[in-house]
Order: structure tokens, then sequence, then C-alpha cells
């Protein structure tokens, strides 16, 4: 597999050689990246509707863990509020869009915009509280940004939502077909995840590890913690906000269902599920989560259970997560063949 | 050895002729999707919508089936999430069901319903948001009355029975409690009644000692209350321990047989409007809930007359047309009056308008000795 960082064991390798195999295993994310994107441009040919919508469901939720998995994978802040950013991103698309008339770029920029400010503003008590402390926090947040969602009526539409939401058009192109607008998500989740491993693989990038690692270390160094913590919170807000974007028009309705407390917590399950600070794990929580269970259909009326307890054991089996489980698999067998055993496994 | 070669040319033989005769034995039959809450908040409505179709179709493929074609129900959970909602129909739809059946929440209503009108087939659906059917959609279609017509029975009940002049109203905030409170205010302040208290409650709440203290304090003539059936027997359990001592006057969520059996004695008093209850002086309804009963082991709230109702409105229009056509289900149930006699499974007198509202006769009833005991019926709306 191809991974940019691994939660454990703390990296401390000499600066040359991690470089080196930094280097190679981005390399590896990015081509996985553009091969993954070509495959699923083609992939939902003589699927159906369905699958193909099941497909882009996954994509448009990968990107909304992708943010979470920056701000709890990658810098160690624990957030229970993905969801709800994802809401604020769906909200702001709906209504600019049914209300207002707006175009759905302008949309999906002031929905990242919007939810990358108050993911700042959030940030603030991130400051001051750590680990289940600022779950709490984020918690709370949670919790009233969805009360807003539902009891906000003049503006939200409350219980009953906001229907007819619409899909943009591109050069002239609609994307109002399952297939179209499969493929224009395929698009914006290839843009947005390469940003991402730009961004991992760029000092911010490092700054975000250091503050997960060692925040007291970083700071010696010269990392700026308050400021990153905040850009770490507000970078993966934003990607909730690009992900609600997406939902709206792929499900041309929203209320305020899928933005509960819940979600965020099948959210963080997909970061935990799919390797935490892997790049490309969200992906892998993502299918998990969302496909898994339309897979799980044929068991009846079992569905639900059936994957309780897949997810329950594959967490037992590898608390790294997928991935995690897939490198040490992979480095076990590398040992084994006796290539590469001295370099640690990441 | 022989006399294997021979079994085993036999079974040969017959695996072959089933093979042959397999897909003429699936063209007998009629594939029907239901796509609906079995889990998260809106299992316990739509676990009852669901029985209420299995109990349908094995009545009608124990007759025969739709001419003569038995049916095969499939059942397919939401998780009442919009975004799985709409995965479901559209599998449903991906997957030739004849109709779509389901589902009983408005807002996954809302989520899903496009999708069947662009494939062009009937969704014959549970909830009673009075916005579903505004939206010009030729394929939807309502199993129960709107809540825009069941309020103004309801407010004149208050009005003229109950003469209230100043009422508490307690409902659910989900799109169930609050479209039926929204559609509620307007006629209540058309009859000159007074809300003097309004109590939002959360769905699946499990104590309602601080609502009702808040109603005993109040000035008010009665309580209309506006929960789901779980919720509207803790309420009046909770009443009841406060002594609030109002009538608690509510629509066929307070009044079903689910909340009697929950509530027991405290339910006692309750009273309101009626559409659909297997205590209603209907022969067939009756029937229906003592088979039900005997089926499931529970007894059957108004979705499960819906279930049953929204296959046999089905099976009504497909006979009525003498083929299998998905597009003429819609066509031939708009503007249809069905009746009893044309469709036993129907129930009762059934209008269906232009836009996919119901039209029928309701009750007022009340609960009487753990009974729900029916004071006068109300006609249809336009006999």
């Amino acid at each position: 597999m191809t991974e940019v960082v691994a939660p454990s064991p703390p990296p401390s390798p000499p600066v040359a050689r991690a470089a080196s195999g930094l280097s190679r295993r981005l390399d590896g994310v990015l081509l996985t990246l553009i091969a993954g994107a070509v495959l699923l441009w083609f992939l939902p040919v003589g699927m159906g509707r369905y699958g193909t919508y099941v497909l882009t469901l996954w994509l448009v939720t990968s990107i909304a863990v992708m943010g979470l998995n920056l701000t709890l994978g990658i810098a160690g802040l624990k957030s229970l509020a993905q969801a709800a950013f994802m809401g604020i991103g769906a909200y702001t698309t709906a209504i600019l869009g049914t209300k207002f008339g707006v175009d759905w770029y302008s949309c999906f920029l002031l929905s990242g915009l919007l939810s990358f400010a108050v993911g700042l503003l959030l940030g603030f008590p991130a400051l001051r509280v750590k680990a289940h402390y600022l779950a709490f926090v984020t918690l709370a947040f949670a919790t009233l940004v969805w009360l807003v969602f539902r009891n906000e009526q003049w503006l939200t539409g409350g219980t009953f939502g906001i229907a007819n939401i619409a899909r943009p058009t591109l050069f002239g192109i609609r994307t109002d077909g399952a297939l179209a607008f499969h493929r224009f998500v395929v698009v914006v989740t290839l843009v947005l995840a390469l940003a991402l491993w730009w961004l991992i693989r760029s000092p911010w990038g490092r700054a975000f590890l250091a503050l997960r690692e060692n925040p007291i270390r970083a700071a010696s160094l010269g990392v700026d913690i308050r400021a990153y913590t905040l850009l770490a919170f507000a970078i993966g807000s934003a990607y909730g906000g690009f992900a609600g974007a997406l939902y709206s028009p792929l499900v041309e309705f929203i209320d305020p269902s899928p933005f509960a407390l819940s979600a965020s917590f099948m959210l963080l399950l997909m970061v935990v599920a799919g390797g935490s600070g892997y790049q490309l794990g969200p992906f892998v929580g993502a299918l998990v989560a969302v496909a898994l269970p339309e897979w799980l259909r044929f068991t009846g009326g079992l569905y639900l259970i059936v994957f309780g307890v897949v997810v329950l054991l594959l967490l037992i089996a590898c608390p790294q997560g997928i991935l995690g489980l897939a490198e040490r698999g992979w480095n076990a067998l590398r040992a084994r063949l006796g290539a590469g055993a001295a370099e640690p496994s990441r | 050895m022989t006399r294997f070669t021979r079994a085993g040319v036999f079974a040969l033989a017959t695996t072959l002729a089933l093979a042959v005769v397999g897909p003429a034995t699936a063209q007998e039959r009629v594939k029907l999707i239901n796509v609906v809450e079995l889990s998260g908040a809106g299992a316990t409505a739509g676990t009852q919508w669901r029985n209420g179709i299995d109990l349908a179709v094995a009545d009608i493929n124990a007759r025969g089936g739709i001419l003569g074609r038995q049916i095969d129900i499939v059942h397919y959970d939401t998780q009442t999430n919009p975004g799985n909602t709409r995965a479901a129909v559209q599998r449903a739809i991906d997957e030739g069901t004849y109709s779509v059946l389901g589902p009983v929440f408005s807002g996954p209503i809302g989520a899903s319903m496009q999708i069947a009108q662009r494939a062009e087939i009937a969704q014959i659906v549970g909830g009673e948001a009075a916005g579903l059917t505004r939206q010009g959609n030729q394929f939807l279609f309502r199993t129960s009355l709107s809540q825009a017509a069941a309020m103004p029975k309801l407010a004149t009940y208050l009005k003229e029975t109950v003469k209230a002049n100043r009422i508490a109203i307690v409902w659910v905030n989900n799109d169930f409690g609050k479209g039926g409170r929204d559609a509620m205010l307007p006629e209540l302040q058309q009859r000159g009644i007074q809300v003097a208290l309004d109590v939002s409650t959360e769905q699946g709440q499990a104590d309602f000692t601080a609502d009702a203290i808040r109603i005993r304090n109040a000035n008010v003539d009665a309580v209309f209350v506006y929960l789901n059936e779980d919720e509207s027997a803790r309420f009046l359990l909770a009443a009841r321990q406060q002594n609030v001592g109002k009538p608690m006057i509510g629509e066929t969520t307070l009044l079903g047989a689910r909340v009697i059996q929950l509530a027991g004695e405290a339910a006692n008093g309750a009273r309101g409007h009626v559409g659909l209850s297997i205590d209603a002086p209907v022969p067939a309804f009756q029937d229906f809930g003592r088979r039900y009963q005997a089926r499931f082991g529970i007894a059957s709230d108004h979705n499960g007359l819906k279930g049953y109702m929204a296959v046999h409105m089905i099976k009504w229009a497909t006979e009525r047309m003498g083929r299998f056509d998905r597009k003429g289900v819609a066509d031939t149930l708009r503007g249809a009056t069905i009746t009893p006699q044309m469709e036993p499974g129907i129930l009762i007198t059934t209008r269906i308008e232009a836009n996919g509202d119901l039209d029928r006769e309701s009750f007022l009833a009340e609960v009487e000795g753990g009974r729900q005991v029916i004071r006068s019926t109300l006609p249809m709306i336009r006999p």
C-alpha cells in the first residue's frame, strides 16, 4: 500500500532517509489517486443508477473524511463536529442555490470559506483544551449547529428541509444524469485530494505532524502551535464544507438528519477504520461505512447487525485501521523476503 | 454404475427442464419493492407499514395474485436518512420494481420522490405532511389524509365539542409534528382559539414530566397532543402523574391501539379525530386488526393499515387496466374512487385526488375503559 504517514511508532529517522522514504511513499499516493480517479471515471459504465449513486456518495463522504483525517489523524485534534461542517456546506449551497439563484461553483467556494471561518472559530477552544475535553467542545458545537438547522425554519426549511437543489453545469454540459454527476464528483474529489496531498508533504503538513506527535518539541523548533492548531481545524472543516456542497446536489434534498451527531461519529469511525493518518485511509474508511451496508443488504433485516459486527471485528483485528493492517502485512512480507527489513514501518 | 448414471441423467434433465421453465415462472410474478424506515428514528412507523404490506401481499398471493401473478415483495431499509432513501429508491427502480412503496417519513419522501417521478413509476407513500402533494408530482400518492385535510376537522371539534378557547399544543419536533402544528395554527386562529402554550418536544423523548407541569400551570381549556404513538403514551402517563386534568385532544397517533396498550389507564379520556383505526366502526378495519395481531403479535396502528391499503391500490389499478403497466398505475390511480366493492383490500371508500391526496370518511373517537370508542363518523370532505 502507499501511505504518507502512519500514527505509530513516532517518526524519528534521520532526515535524509526520511525524505527519501517519504517521497517514495508520496509518489505512490499520487499515482494511486490518479489511477483511482481514472478507474472511477469509467467504473459506473453499465453499473446502473443505483451503483453509480452509491459510488458518488462514497466519494462525497470521502472528502469529509479527508478533512477529519487532517484534523484528527494528522494534527491529532479530536473533533466530533465534522458532520456539522458538512451540514454548513450543504445548507450554504442549498440556500444560496435555491433561494438566491447563486451558481454552484460560487456556492461551493462559499461553503468551503464559511466552514473554514467557523472552523477557525472552533479552533480557539482547541488552544485551551485537549483530548476528550476538546471532543466535548466540538460535540456541543455539533449539537448547536444541528439545532439551528432544525429550528430556524425561515432559513433552513427546518424539519421539512430544502428540495429541488440543482446540479452544476460544466462548460455548458449539465450534470443532471447520474453518470455525468459522478464524473464531476470524481474530478472535484481528485482536485481536493491532490491539494491535501500537496499540503501534507509541504512544511505545513510536517508542522501538523509535529503538532500531533509532540507539541512542546514542535514549539521549541519554532512551529507556531496556535496558528497551526487553528489551521488544522479550519482546513479540515473546509473539506467538510466542500463535501456538503457536493452532497446537496447529489441528493437534491437536504434536511437536518444527515448532519446529526451520529453522523459525526460515523465520520470518525471512517477515519479510524480506514487508518488514521494515512492519506488514502479516508477512501477505505468511507468505503466501509457507505458501501458495506449496501452490499450487506442481501442479509435482509440483519444487515445493520452484520455491519456492526464486521466493524467491531475489524477494529479489534486492526486498531490502526485497514491500511495499518495492510502496512503491517506488507512490512512483514518484506522482512521475510529480506528486503528493506532495516527500514521501520510508518 | 449404470443406475447412478441414469440417476445423473435424470437429475441433469430435471435441472435443464427447470432452467427452461424457470424464466416462464419468473414471468408469472410481479416484483414490488418497499423502501421504508426499518432503523433509526422512523423504525416504529416503518415496521408497522412493512407489516401491513406483508399482510397484504400474503392475502393477495393467497387469492391468486394480481392478474394471476404472485407478488415478490422486497423491503429496503432507509435508516431514516434521506441519502440512503434515495439510494434505496434508485435501487428499487434499477431492479425493476413495478411500483415503489414507501417511505413513511416526509423528509425521506422529499429526498426520493423525484427519482420515481423521473422514472414515471407510481410511489405510494405513508407521509402526511401537507407540502408533499403541492409540488406537482404526478406519480406520488398518499395512503392517508394529509394534515391539511385533518386539521380543520380537529379545530372544529375543539371549538364546537370541547368548547375550548385557550389551548396548549404539545408537538414532536420532526416533520410529522411540525407539519401538523403548522397546519393547525391557522385553523385555530380562524376559529378564535388562542394558543396559550406551545410545547415543542423531541422525537424519542422519554420524560414528559416538565412539559406536563408547564401545561398544568397554564390556564388552558384543553391540550392538543400531536406526537408519535410511543411519545403520546409517555406524555399521557406524565400528564396523569402530574394531575394535568385537562381534556387531551389529538389525532390518530393519540388514540391508537398502541398508545392505549402503552399508556394503559392514563389513555382513558383522550379523544379526537381518527383517520385510520382498527377500532373504527368499519368491519374491514376490525378484521384487519385481528389478523394483524394474530400474525405479528402486536396491534396495528394507522401505518399498518396504510401499508395494507398501499399494495391494494396497486392491485386495483393493475386489474382495472387489465395489464401490467408501470406508468399506467399512476394514470389509473389519479382521480380514481376505489370502493371496497371494487377492491375489498382498500377497506374503505377512498377517493384519490389529482395531486395524490386522499379523501375518506374519518371518525371522532374517545378512549374509554381502555378501548377506543367511535363517537361519530365525519363524511368525506367532497362526498
